[in-house]
């Protein structure tokens, strides 16, 4: 099965960041290793005559291209609606793609997500041609404004950027889902383990975007194998059907004609 | 002229003629930044390389430029 981005097949549902990793090499090598045709990267001031990032722009679009993959620039650092479109423009002149990752953000101490901010800049966004990524909560009436607004992508957050919390509040992913079933669905943020990357796969969304879980691992490399087939085993599991979970015990072994049968005797 | 690149305060030298962005960058930048990769803002809202050459830059205006750089 692949994933579809505004009409792009992609073989890995696994969308994956450029930061934090120990070094260029070690996210090259990550990146490959994670089977991702999809990488974030940004855009920052930074001193021109240092060149540094050159360098990992050279590593990103060689990562990239094995893959035979996309990048996704995202408007990380923005606050307002305006900066957040200024800074998708500039992403698109510059890396050649009308694909964004837009955040916006509302709240420095937890990095949420503003949604009024978000839905001005998606719309303006829209209206100029971009296809948008947003990087919301995981509010319902959010993300149908945005699927309202025409976004074929929604990503909503897992919990904050960075905490490895995992999926914070499984009913509201499952009721966006629910409720948005054409919508595809990335979830984003807050990843840590594979099997939070697993479970959302089970819950039927279809692909997974994180950073810092693969990076900041002890062997980034092998936990980005991991993540890869927790992704590959969710997916699996939604398309073979999980079970309905039971209040009681079923026993799995037939019961008729088992060896010691205890029944209470009537008095 | 005093500008603003990326915050910081740069002294332009008058000139006779209108000042545009593909002048600032060639008199303000260190020979080799132009060919790097980078993109524009002036005043908050973003310029086209193509406009470089055709928009005016004034006193005390900000340019932001920005180079790729690794991002979640």
């Amino acid at each position: 099965m692949t994933l579809s981005i505004y009409g792009q097949a992609l073989s890995s549902r696994l969308l994956i960041g450029s930061a934090l990793y120990p070094s260029p090499e070690m996210m090259q090598q990550a990146i490959l290793a994670s089977g991702a045709q999809v990488v974030t990267l940004s855009l920052k001031r930074q001193n021109p005559l240092a060149q540094s990032g050159d360098k990992i722009w050279r590593y990103i679009q060689a990562s990239v291209a094995q893959n035979q993959g996309f990048l996704l620039p995202n408007t990380a650092g923005c606050k307002t609606a305006q900066e957040a479109i200024t800074l998708a423009k500039m992403s698109r002149e510059l890396f050649q793609t009308n694909w964004i990752k837009l955040e916006v953000i509302g709240d420095d101490y937890n990095l949420q997500p503003d949604p009024i901010e978000l839905l001005i800049a998606t719309e303006q966004l829209l209206a100029d041609g971009f296809k948008v990524l947003p990087y919301c909560t995981d509010d319902l009436v959010i993300c149908q404004r945005l699927y309202a607004l025409g976004c074929q992508v929604i990503m909503p957050w897992a919990s904050p950027i960075g905490t490895g919390k995992g999926l914070m509040n499984p009913y509201n992913l499952a009721s966006i889902r629910q409720r948005l079933p054409d919508a595809t669905l990335i979830l984003d943020a807050g990843i840590g383990k594979p099997s939070d990357a697993c479970i959302a796969m089970e819950m039927g969304f279809d692909g997974v975007l994180l950073n810092s879980a693969i990076a900041l691992a002890d062997n980034p490399v092998l936990m980005a194998k991991a993540f890869a087939r927790a992704i590959n085993a969710g997916e699996s599991a939604y398309i073979a059907g999980t079970m309905p979970e039971r209040q009681t015990a079923h026993a799995s072994t037939p019961t008729l004609d088992t060896p010691f049968w205890h029944q209470r005797e009537h008095q | 002229m005093k500008i603003y690149i990326n915050g910081y305060a740069t002294e332009l030298p008058h000139t006779a003629e209108p000042i545009n962005i593909e002048m600032v960058l060639a008199k303000a930048l260190p020979k080799g930044q132009l060919e790097q990769s980078f993109a524009l803002a002036l005043n908050g809202e973003f310029v086209g390389r193509e406009d470089y050459p055709n928009t005016a830059v004034n006193g005390r205006d900000r340019i932001d430029l920005l180079f790729p750089i690794v991002g979640g």
